[in-house]
């Protein structure tokens, strides 16, 4: 009984102190990317090459007022970031950031909830995202968040749909819901070199994925949301302090879990890296280890495709963000559905 | 006591958000001015209420997820239930007919536009 509390504390001291942990690192690595491609220097002040300006960031935040004006509906507004962070760190409960291992005679399973239905555990609860930011709108009574909290839950929920539709493809080529069985099905080689990641199998599911957790985290270029030439900031327009950090870390965290998402359905998830399995040969009892390094590796270079596609692409307009995603990727993705099952079906 | 471990997580998950407002809540300065209180609307005095009607498209999309969200539900028991299944080309059969159903429908809500959001 004991030794499963500790391990259940383990799990999620882990599972939390790695996002939680990143978040600052996440920030600065934005904020001197965004700087590197715009030709600027960044924040390069505080600390060796700026690395301690997240830092000063929150505690600035921390000893700013929580301004709660007159007309927003206090209980809801207050509300409205904790749901927004609360939705974005549980789908980590069901990442495995390591395959199932053996400690001190235990089998380890690395997810906080082990469930057989954790990868679509990990989705809804990303989905209830939406919430914190509909009511974020609706609790602060202004127009410009009212607006933007539409925008972000009309957007969130139309790619959620060609999301899914690439999330059942996977499901039914992997013939599995299990997170670990998805990765075992995706180690190993073709010809030698070629990782069997399901990226090289299913490139369009891959895309149609990639551009919905673009937009399921409010990202640019689907950062309407937050249009500021338009709305201003959107939904997070009247917060201050600590509340608006608190929806700055649910984004971040948001992304970070979608990716780890991504990268289990497409990119091998903890499976190593392609020439790293010399080096688990050459340490016995090391593959835990090297399957953590591998995935921190994926997701770290992921937040960085997140950075660079942020400041390379405008943002859409809104008619072209709900054209491209109700008449372009939905039936891509229904055609893409369709043909995969009817290849499974046929090649047998 | 399989969701104990998701209970905790959840209750830590909370937790941290709630502890980070009460924190920034004891340490922030508070000075009250009545111009705080203001409807941020760019500067100048807020035009109208905030419960004015939003465009119609908002409802609409919101309605149509629903029916294709429903549509994916249905779909993820079944890409499950495939593996084991022994009659391959029934299951086969009976997700190339519902998939039609949902492109006739889709294709309507197309033609009549209701997700047009061009004016």
């Amino acid at each position: 009984m004991l030794e499963t509390l500790i391990e259940i504390i383990a799990k999620i001291v882990v599972i939390l102190a790695l996002p939680l942990g990143s978040l600052p690192l996440i920030i600065h690595v934005e904020r001197r990317g965004a700087a590197f491609i715009q030709k600027r220097l960044g924040p390069n002040r505080v600390g060796p090459f700026g690395l301690l300006q997240p830092l000063a960031d929150v505690a600035k935040f921390m000893f700013k007022e929580e301004v709660i004006p007159s007309h927003v509906k206090p209980f809801f507004f207050t509300a409205a970031p904790v749901i927004a962070l609360t939705f974005a760190i549980l789908p980590l409960a069901c990442i495995p950031v390591t395959g199932p291992f053996q400690f001190m005679g235990r089998e380890i399973f690395p997810e906080v909830f082990r469930s057989e239905m954790g990868i679509f555990f990990a989705f809804a609860a990303s989905a209830l995202g939406s919430y914190g930011i509909l009511l974020a709108g609706w609790a602060s009574n202004n127009k410009y968040s009212m607006l933007g909290a539409l925008r972000a839950c009309a957007q969130m929920v139309s790619y959620e749909l060609s999301l899914s539709t690439a999330l059942v493809a996977m499901v039914f080529l992997y013939g599995s819901n299990d997170i670990h069985q998805m990765v075992t099905a995706q180690s190993g080689y073709w010809f030698g070199f070629i990782p069997k990641w399901g990226f090289f199998v299913q490139p369009v599911a891959a895309t149609l994925f990639l551009v919905g957790i673009f937009a399921e985290s409010n990202r640019l270029p689907f950062d309407l949301a937050e249009g500021e030439s338009e709305i201003v900031a959107g939904y997070h327009l009247e917060y201050s302090s600590m509340k608006f950090a608190l929806f700055f870390m649910a984004e971040y965290i948001h992304m970070i879990g979608l990716s780890a998402l991504f990268i289990i359905l497409f990119f091998g998830g903890y499976s190593v890296l392609p020439g790293m399995d010399m080096l688990v040969d050459l340490i016995p009892g090391s593959l835990p280890i090297f399957q953590l390094i591998s995935l921190v590796t994926k997701v770290a270079l992921m937040i960085w495709f997140f950075v660079w596609v942020r400041w390379t692409l405008p943002r859409f307009r809104y008619d072209q963000l709900m054209n491209l995603g109700w008449q372009r990727l939905l039936p891509l993705g229904i055609v893409n559905l369709i043909v995969t099952v009817l290849f499974v079906y046929f090649r047998n | 006591m399989d969701f104990l471990p998701f209970i905790i997580f959840f209750i830590i998950a909370n937790v941290v958000g709630i502890v980070l407002i009460v924190i920034s809540n004891f340490l922030g300065q508070k000075k009250k001015l009545e111009r705080k209180n203001d409807i941020y609307e760019s500067g100048v005095n807020p035009v109208g209420s905030t419960t004015r009607q939003y465009d119609i498209k908002f409802y609409l999309t919101a309605i149509l997820f629903l029916l294709f969200d429903v549509e994916i539900v249905f779909l993820l028991p079944w890409a499950m239930a495939y593996t084991d299944s022994t009659n391959k080309a029934f299951m086969i059969a009976g997700f190339v007919f519902f998939m039609l159903i949902l492109l006739v429908g889709y294709f309507f809500v197309i033609n009549s536009k209701a997700l047009k959001w061009e004016e």
